[in-house]
């Protein structure tokens, strides 16, 4: 939560900062010629726009379009105003002063064999952080050269690319989140809102969390909202928060204020090999998917994937009462012990185009469960164990170094076993962010989220609840704050046509 | 004279004749998953044969067949193909032979292209079948001959009179397709485009296999091809600008792709200008061709511009054009298994096992003379060449056989 005087402090700068809008369209930005609606006016809001950054590859699909059902679609979209938090001459950015939120510091909410839930724990806010300093503008920072005057060599990858596009579309950089929202004006100034929040100098906490400020980020645009009496759809990629109390506070604000709030990963969206999904209303057993990464935020985007599959199953969801994240040898232990099926892990294998080992030195195909070299591939296994109120569980296992991909395989009562990889297409393209802006300007054209928020609010709540296990020990956690109830839409909703 | 013997339930066994087994090759993709198994609709699938002989044509540097027989104490080398495919004896000793002719080392001939030896291996195991009296279903990868059109024709003709079933091809046409989506059955389609990559006499082939797998189930089938032109350099870009191929079909393929080489340096995924195409791909080539029934195809190489094989067509009655990516899951650092050999190594197994082709050989008949045509048309100055031993006629199989589970 901002406290008032963090926020009147970047109130104060914004009216400083009235210049003239900048309307220079490019051809890009145009809408499609025989478009008789005005152009969405959309703010961006995000951690650094680098290439390949998911800001980059987020936003500049509403700058330049993307590939959508076999044609080249420019949305009807109008980016009005960018904010680059890694650009704000900072202390470590102003909205790194997030990392001081009581909530950050406070006990786990979850909780392990005893003691009671402590509730939200975001009541109580360190005295804001300092007003941004505003005697530097970026573009007067000094020793800051314009993208402009970057000769192509020395673009990499962690030159800005904000500036260069902001001259290209003629949109308004801005130096802090209500501005961008009131593009240079008074009033709320734009139809929608895309948030993309990512690994950057952000600090981590003692469980090993980068302490991301989509929280931050949302709560200054609420505070707008709310001074103009209205929200507009809201888009937060991936987690929702870090914390699940900040998380559960997003979501109950924007129902309140009745603004679509979508969020989550590409993974649940992105196209399927094969192309199938739980059959909705089934019966689900068990899962288990399968991928690389750890603690390093694509453990988010793999829950996520998991987690559009199985919300599909008989009853809908009904939230998550346990988890326990395992590693080392205690993985392979489990599935000794049957705590996750081999037969399931085999499986979602199976569905692999990049397993390690043996295949990098010949090109072998390889049962990487039946010949049982799984153990000496993976020297550091992670197992993200997830057991639902309604008696579901579900594994992701973390096996870097023995494949390179995301697969789920689900045992379906009557239907045997269904499994999938999510197809992540390669770099640079990385297509799967098209799938998501598919969904975003979906949201922002219709005013309706096609997928529940719940899905990423209980995802983001696991995520946590895992990492906390892995704090305490590994311990089993139970976890009856996670009893996130909803229900899906019965058709999928991921990329198919 | 076809068998097979599985009706008696036992495993058959299996032969195979390559060129050679190197790393990434396709005669290492193709014998491995017959004798390492493979994923397959969601487990760890092997199948349900024996490859027992093995006929390997070139083992020089980064052979792997010592590898493979250490590996696998079943599989036997013999130094000829007669006593491969006779397991050392004087009869035809297996059920099926796995034959792969791409790769190695052949000359080329005075249009370039490589002497590949489908027709040798071919010739060699159809003695063994007339001496032995009996014939059995051959996979035959990627081309029939590569070079030649009386060969290729010979193949086929041989395969039909003495009856044993022949099925190859490329695996473009059997691997995933993203849409996951079936050209409609007896649609009326004018014009077909494929955007692809590669060289010519090499990954041409997979591109018109790409496009002819799904036109042939057009109204009416397939009727063959009466020309074609070729289009390399600046006869490509100013047709291009001409508009001699559709470019909605250019479009809609290229947004299928997941692979487009920006134009520029600080955008990861942007559609391309034709002036940016052209500083993007260097060396650019296109088949045109009119089938008898008026259907004309495209099919683009674009090195520099994309990495995978996209289709679309005009189809009758639909606003869009219809398209889809065949998709190569690629071990050029994308992927380290060449899956798109799964559904190949599949359908041949289906093969084995009830004695039928998945899918006509006819198709790979037509796209290998296409190819041969394509190479004859740019060593004749791109001119454009009337193909009347093209007039290849048939029916598409009636089920997908693409991959999708």
């Amino acid at each position: 939560m901002l406290t008032r005087r963090r926020f009147l402090g970047y109130s104060a700068l914004s009216s400083a900062l009235l210049v003239s809008r900048p309307l220079l369209r490019s051809g890009f930005a145009q809408p499609p010629t025989g478009a008789t609606a005005a152009p969405l006016r959309l703010a961006i809001i995000g951690s650094v726009y680098h290439l390949e950054s998911d800001l980059q590859s987020i936003a500049d699909r509403f700058l330049v379009g993307y590939p959508f059902e076999g044609n080249w679609h420019k949305p009807n979209v109008q980016v009005v105003s960018v904010y680059v938090d890694s650009l704000v001459p900072k202390f470590g950015g102003p909205l790194a002063w997030g990392w001081r939120r009581e909530a950050v510091r406070a006990a786990p909410h979850t909780q392990g064999k005893s003691g009671a839930h402590p509730g939200s724990s975001t009541q109580e806010l360190e005295p804001g952080p300092p007003n941004p300093p505003v005697a530097h503008s970026v573009r007067q920072r000094p020793g800051a050269r314009g993208l402009g005057e970057e000769s192509p060599e020395n673009i990499g990858p962690t030159t800005d690319l904000s500036r260069a596009r902001s001259q290209e579309f003629g949109f308004r950089l801005c130096r802090n989140i209500p501005e961008a929202l009131r593009a240079g004006g008074e009033r709320l100034a734009v139809d929608a809102v895309i948030t993309v929040a990512e690994q950057g100098d952000y600090p981590a906490n003692d469980r090993g969390q980068t302490l991301l400020p989509c929280y931050d980020f949302f709560q200054q645009c609420v505070q707008v909202f709310q001074e103009e009496g209205r929200g507009v759809p809201y888009f937060n990629h991936k987690q929702l928060s870090f914390s699940f109390p900040e998380a559960k506070q997003m979501v109950e604000t924007a129902e309140r204020l009745r603004f679509p709030l979508l969020a989550g990963s590409s993974y649940p969206v992105t196209w399927r090999l094969p192309d199938v999904d739980i059959p909705f209303g089934a019966q689900v057993e068990e899962a288990v998917m399968v991928g690389l990464g750890a603690f390093d935020g694509r453990d988010f985007d793999a829950l996520e994937a998991m987690q559009c599959m199985l919300e599909r199953r008989k009853g809908g969801e009904t939230g998550v009462k346990a988890v326990q994240l395992l590693e080392g040898d205690d993985v392979w232990q489990a599935g000794r012990e049957g705590r996750y099926s081999r037969e399931l892990l085999s499986s979602a294998l199976s569905r692999s185009d990049t397993p390690l080992g043996l295949t990098l030195l010949d090109g072998r195909n390889q049962d990487l469960v039946g010949s049982g070299v799984l153990p000496q591939l993976v020297k550091n296994p992670a197992a993200y164990c997830i057991e639902y109120a309604d008696g579901t569980h579900a594994t992701l296992l973390i096996l870097n170094g023995a494949i390179m991909d995301f697969n789920i395989s689900a045992r379906v009562a009557g239907k045997g076993m269904v499994s999938t990889q999510f197809f992540l297409p390669p770099t640079p393209n990385l297509t799967n962010t098209a799938c998501l802006a598919a969904k975003i300007e979906q949201t922002f054209t219709t005013g309706k989220t096609p997928y529940p928020v719940e899905r990423t609010l209980l995802t983001s709540g696991m995520l946590e609840a895992c990492l906390d296990s892995r704090h305490r020990l590994n311990q089993r956690l139970e976890t009856p704050h996670l009893a996130v109830k909803y229900q899906p839409p019965s058709e999928s909703q991921y990329a198919r046509t | 004279m076809a068998q097979n013997k599985t009706a008696s339930g036992m495993r058959p066994k299996l032969a195979a004749v390559v060129t050679s087994i190197r790393l990434y090759s396709h005669p290492q993709h193709i014998v491995d998953r017959f004798l390492d198994g493979y994923g397959w609709n969601g487990t760890f699938h092997h199948p349900k044969m024996d490859l027992v002989g093995l006929y390997v044509d070139q083992r020089d540097e980064g052979d792997l067949t010592q590898e493979l027989i250490d590996r696998h104490p079943g599989l036997k080398v013999y130094p000829s193909i007669a006593e491969a495919v006779t397991l050392g004896t004087s009869k035809l000793a297996v059920d099926g032979v796995v034959v792969v002719g791409e790769h190695g080392r052949y000359p080329l001939t005075a249009t370039g292209q490589a002497m590949q030896p489908h027709f040798r291996f071919f010739e060699s195991i159809v003695d063994v079948f007339r001496s032995s009296n009996r014939s059995v279903p051959y996979f035959n990868d990627k081309q029939l001959s590569s070079w030649s059109w009386s060969q290729s024709k010979q193949m086929f003709d041989t395969s039909r009179q003495m009856g044993f079933p022949l099925q190859g091809g490329s695996s473009l046409a059997v691997t995933w397709r993203i849409p996951s989506v079936e050209f409609p059955a007896g649609a009326t389609v004018k014009e077909a485009l494929c955007v692809g990559y590669g060289g010519v006499d090499s990954y041409d082939f997979h591109a018109l296999e790409t496009i002819q797998c799904m036109v042939e189930r057009r109204k009416g089938g397939e009727t063959g091809v009466e020309w074609l032109q070729a289009y390399q350099g600046e006869s490509f870009w100013k047709a291009y600008e001409q508009g001699v191929w559709p470019h909605s079909l250019v479009k809609a393929a290229l947004s299928r792709s997941s692979t487009l080489m920006p134009a520029s340096q600080i955008f990861t995924d942007v559609y391309p200008s034709v002036k940016q195409m052209r500083e993007l791909v260097p060396d650019p080539t296109a088949y045109r061709y009119q089938h008898r029934d008026g259907l004309r195809c495209t099919m683009l190489l674009m090195n520099g511009l994309v990495r995978d094989f996209t289709f679309a067509a005009d189809i009758e009655g639909q606003s869009q054009p219809f398209s889809t990516q065949m998709y190569l899951p690629m071990p050029d650092g994308r992927t380290t298994l060449a899956s798109f050999f799964s559904p190949l190594v599949h359908n041949a197994e289906l093969m084995f096992l009830t004695g039928k082709a998945q899918y006509p050989i006819a198709r790979t008949l037509l796209t290998s003379g296409l190819v041969i045509a394509g190479v004859d048309s740019i060593f004749q100055g791109l001119r454009r060449l009337e193909t009347p031993q093209l007039a290849v006629t048939y029916q598409p199989s009636p089920e997908s056989t693409f991959w999708r589970s």
